[in-house]
């Protein structure tokens, strides 16, 4: 039977109904079983994916498949999904529209996974849209702050722009293979490599993607989203939703374009090059430590972005691997803003930038664990030794250097020593500069959200094994027979 | 049999987390002495049980770790580490004993970054997978810099991070020399592993001349900055000086880059596309730092920044000593490590006494220390005549063994080095004599000796020099044993 090979997205569907239905007939002040709710129905999703790791089927006409790609970005993610549910019990208390953030949110998830388990290009849209549309909503889920209204504005235009250059360069491809399958588009791969058709759904594709992914120079929006949407939807946001630009793009470009590869890769190689550039140098400046995140999630995605340069089984399984790992630090890195936020504004609640570094000043006395957390966050994603950052790097940098490319690993190598600056910068203002500030009781919600991301990133960089196996398993999908 | 070598290795590590949640000084320093002792007495365990006449590594521990990438948590000890992870466990508990009474801000984080240091320096020394082995190495890096950043001097950011960025960078280029042989031997083999041994040993199979001078050339620039050496030696003037006179003793125990001058980089050098070549790099930076050093020692105001330049002239001869290939310069150049270790502890020590009791550490502000600190006075006398060489201490041995043995097959190198010899010798008696002797100078007010934590620190660390040069043989055979099974290695291709 075939929906039972999409459970994990039936209990979402249904835990996503259940929450609507629920709050609209209980009061604001018992909202909070909401977020358990839609934490529990994430968690049994992520045991049933889990469960079902190595299973290999297609299904609904080959539209939809379940391998070992599928699965592991289904985990990625309901991981940030979890994180995402677990932060937001705290930040929708006494919300009267908490119902909505829940069920936003788990509808994005879905749209997530969907988009890792597309065939065809048709799907990978819809869901595509099914995911966009909720975060564009949840962007601007403080519907009084100006900011949180402007960083939902610019991300919907964007978007939509996206949408509209991938459906035009699926068209293209659609009009040239005569078929949105993928496979069916890999097969026909001749006729696209012979005729001009295929070079502008190539520039058209990079374009949509680049803009979800946040490649410069589609990255305007990016800064200003993730920084002026409130903390717990940005750790969604380039936690979450940029992972499904890349898993998207995988399918498309690695599976389906794979014979115009000569015309896509050098696009790529550039675009990485230049996004982790500008993004770490950038980043160097920032006084909004949520700004600074934002800069550091454009240089990590161009990281990843080696992987279509390289395109060996290990640069691939490398760089599935490394969005996992962005998943836990991103995401925690963001709830552990959010926590700052919210001490923030409980003591001044017209404070206009809660995210500033200065209110970061001696974070190791004010909130103990949130300081400790955070510094684990930074150092991983600097890739700092027996974290999942730096395994990470060092599978994804290393398989660079096996494939001859001497000169990207060099360039991503600086480009990780520059970051390691603004990272530290963070842990100097939480440990070394003074503050007046009282000690505060942290969050529980936000504790529990940040201490599961901590041994997420610890486990997957001390005992690497499974991560690594699952990841090169899911990238031997992407390129059965190797290079 | 124990796991003795992750117990070496995890012991200050654990004790230095038990450190950082100690609330007073008491209990900080008493936990960093019992961490620091239980390591001695572990490493004197495991000296008496190795067997000095074999080069082999001994206490093996192999245990796979990520295998879908060759990955293995493997330790060993060899002739070439055994006597480092000595050295470092005897000098840290007389490190910890040394700043006994001292007052500072935080003193559970200072004990816990000086335990830190001893577990990753040892964790360096052990380790026999390079994934390991680099992880150990960048997290030398850690503590190291927050000692500075917390209790360095004035200067104290500048440095830090200058430290930081100048050695990191050098790891990153390690980084990518360690990728280039891991992947090299991999297409070879068609198995990935990290495993030092095995690389080392696949590393002349590599067909491409200019794929193994590239890996060699990238491992040379890691270590050697590490050392350092001549022209990438700037961080240390400024890291050294900056730090605590703690931080700046265990910055003389970061012994990690000759290490890895002998372990790596000395069995792969005769399988290069061009060994000759290396070979000369080696010699030049060797013989320039010697001198190059001396010659900044001699111009230095200040008598810790004098000191910091006296050591890039001393591990000048680790690098030469390496490069002269033959069994007597090599091991001389491994004792030169394990002399300088020791030698330079105590001059650090000094100037921390000095700066702290005086104020000041200008050479010509001070001036007739020894009578009023005679116990110094004695230690500082002999820890200087050893670094400039003095025969029947430790320093003659390794400088007398690097110089003789590497005149046989770089004698051009030899006498440019020899020529420092008098610079070295200068700039020791003068600001010995400037600073300890003539007139007391008033203005330094009161001036108390060394207290006797401190006298019983430096004493013991001035007997072993005295020890080991008399009788060198307890560590210098294992390093013969070592020197010797490398250079066979060379004799087999004939360089």
């Amino acid at each position: 039977m075939d929906m039972m090979l999409f459970a994990p997205e039936l209990t979402l569907v249904l835990t996503g109904l259940a929450v609507i239905l629920i709050g609209l007939f209980i009061p604001t002040d018992s909202k909070k079983i909401l977020g358990y709710l839609a934490s529990l129905g994430v968690i049994v999703a992520l045991f049933l994916t889990v469960a079902s790791l190595g299973t290999e089927a297609t299904a609904f006409n080959d539209t939809v498949s379940i391998d070992a790609l599928s699965q592991f970005f289904k985990i990625v993610f309901l991981v940030v999904a979890l994180l995402f549910t677990i932060s937001g019990i705290k930040y929708t208390e006494g919300n009267s529209h908490t119902e909505e953030f829940f069920a936003l949110g788990l509808f994005a998830t879905i749209g997530m996974m969907f988009v890792a388990s597309a065939n065809d290009l048709m799907v990978l849209f819809v869901a595509f849209e099914l995911a966009s549309i909720a975060t564009y909503a949840l962007a601007g889920f403080e519907k009084k702050n100006p900011k949180s209204l402007e960083a939902a504005m610019k991300y919907f235009i964007i978007g939509s722009l996206s949408a509209a250059l991938m459906l035009l360069g699926i068209s293209y491809l659609y009009g040239a293979t005569g078929t949105t399958s993928i496979p069916g588009i890999a097969a026909n791969s001749a006729v696209l490599a012979s005729s001009p058709m295929g070079i502008v759904a190539v520039v058209l594709l990079i374009a949509g993607f680049g803009f979800k992914i946040a490649l410069v120079p589609f990255h305007m929006w990016a800064p200003d989203t993730y920084q002026g949407a409130p903390s717990v939807v940005s750790a969604l946001l380039a936690a979450g939703s940029k992972k499904m630009g890349i898993v998207a793009a995988l399918k498309v470009f690695v599976v389906a374009l794979i014979a115009l590869k000569a015309d896509w890769q050098i696009a790529f190689a550039i675009l990485a090059v230049v996004t982790m550039t500008y993004g770490n140098v950038v980043a160097l400046n920032q006084t909004s430590v949520k700004r600074m995140l934002a800069y550091s999630s454009l240089a990590q995605a161009g990281y990843i972005t080696m992987a279509f340069v390289v395109l060996t089984p290990l640069a691939l399984g490398g760089g599935i691997f490394y969005a996992l790992s962005h998943g836990f630090m991103k995401a925690g890195a963001f709830i552990a803003t959010a926590a700052v936020t919210y001490m923030v504004l409980s003591e001044n609640k017209d404070s206009t930038d809660p995210d500033h570094i200065d209110n970061f000043r001696g974070l190791g006395k004010r909130m103990p664990i949130t300081a400790l957390c955070l510094t684990v966050f930074v150092f991983a994603l600097a890739g700092i030794p027996l974290t999942a950052g730096y395994m990470s790097k060092f599978i994804l940098f290393s398989s660079t250097i096996q494939a001859g490319f001497v000169w990207l690993a060099v360039i991503a190598i600086l480009n990780s020593a520059i970051s390691l600056y603004y990272y530290a910068k963070i842990v100097k203002y939480m440990y070394f500069l003074p503050t007046d500030g009282e000690k505060i009781s942290e969050p529980f919600p936000y504790t529990v959200a940040m201490i599961i991301a901590v041994i997420g990133v610890l486990v997957i960089g001390f005992w690497s094994e499974p991560f690594v196996y699952w990841a090169m398993e899911a990238a031997k999908v992407l390129i059965p027979g190797g290079m | 049999m124990m796991p003795i070598l992750s117990m070496v290795v995890l012991i200050p590590l654990i004790f230095a987390a038990l450190a950082l949640f100690t609330k007073t000084k008491e209990q900080a320093r008493a936990i960093a002495l019992a961490g620091t002792v239980i390591v001695l007495l572990l490493t004197v365990y495991m000296y008496f049980n190795f067997d000095s006449t074999i080069a082999d590594n001994q206490f093996e521990e192999l245990a796979q770790w990520v295998p879908s990438l060759g990955i293995n948590y493997h330790l060993g000890v060899d002739g070439i580490s055994m006597p480092l992870i000595l050295l470092n466990a005897i000098v840290l508990p007389l490190l910890v004993m040394f700043t006994w009474n001292d007052e500072r801000k935080s003193p559970n984080k200072f004990y816990a970054l000086i335990l830190a240091t001893e577990g990753a320096v040892i964790g360096v020394f052990t380790s026999l997978d390079f994934f390991l082995f680099y992880i150990f190495w960048e997290l030398t890096l850690i503590p190291l810099f927050f000692m500075v950043s917390i209790w360095g001097g004035p200067n104290k950011h500048h440095a830090a991070i200058k430290f930081f960025i100048y050695t990191h960078v050098a790891s990153l280029v390690m980084l990518l020399g360690i990728f280039g042989l891991y992947f090299a031997a991999w297409d070879m083999t068609g198995t990935p592993t990290l495993d030092i041994p095995t690389l080392i040993g696949q590393f002349q199979y590599i067909e491409s001349g200019i794929a193994k001078d590239m890996i060699f050339l990238a491992l040379l620039f890691g270590f050697i900055v590490k050392i350092p050496s001549f022209p990438f030696h700037s961080w240390l003037p400024d890291a050294y000086t900056e730090a605590p006179t703690a931080g700046s003793v265990l910055f003389v125990m970061l012994k990690i880059g000759g290490y890895g001058l002998f372990k790596v980089m000395l069995p792969m050098l005769p399988f290069t596309a061009s060994p000759n070549l290396m070979i000369t790099i080696m010699a030049v930076l060797g013989s320039v730092s010697i001198l190059y050093g001396a010659f900044l020692a001699l111009s230095q105001k200040d008598l810790k920044r004098m000191v910091a330049y006296s050591s890039i002239s001393h591990m000048g001869y680790v690098t030469l000593g390496a490069a002269g290939l033959v069994s007597l310069s090599v091991s001389g150049a491994m004792f030169q490590q394990f002399s300088h270790g020791l030698i330079m502890s105590i001059m650090f020590m000094s100037c921390g006494v000095i700066n702290s009791t005086t104020g000041t550490r200008i050479i010509n502000d001070l001036g007739g220390l020894a009578k009023k600190m005679p116990k110094l006075a004695v230690i500082m006398v002999f820890t200087f005549m050893a670094s400039l060489g003095l025969p029947g201490l430790t320093g003659f041995i390794a400088e007398v063994s690097v110089l003789a043995g590497s005149f046989i097959n770089l004698p051009a190198y030899v006498i440019v080095a020899l020529s420092a010899i008098v610079i070295t010798a200068a700039y020791h008696l003068w600001a010995l004599q400037r600073a300890m002797f003539g007139v007391f100078n008033e203005k330094l007010g009161t001036v108390v000796d060394i207290n006797g934590y401190q006298t019983f620190s430096m004493g013991i660390i001035a007997i072993l020099i005295l020890y080991f040069g008399l009788n060198p043989s307890p560590v210098f055979d294992m390093m013969l044993t070592n020197s010797e099974h490398i250079i066979s290695l060379m004799a087999v291709m004939g360089v």
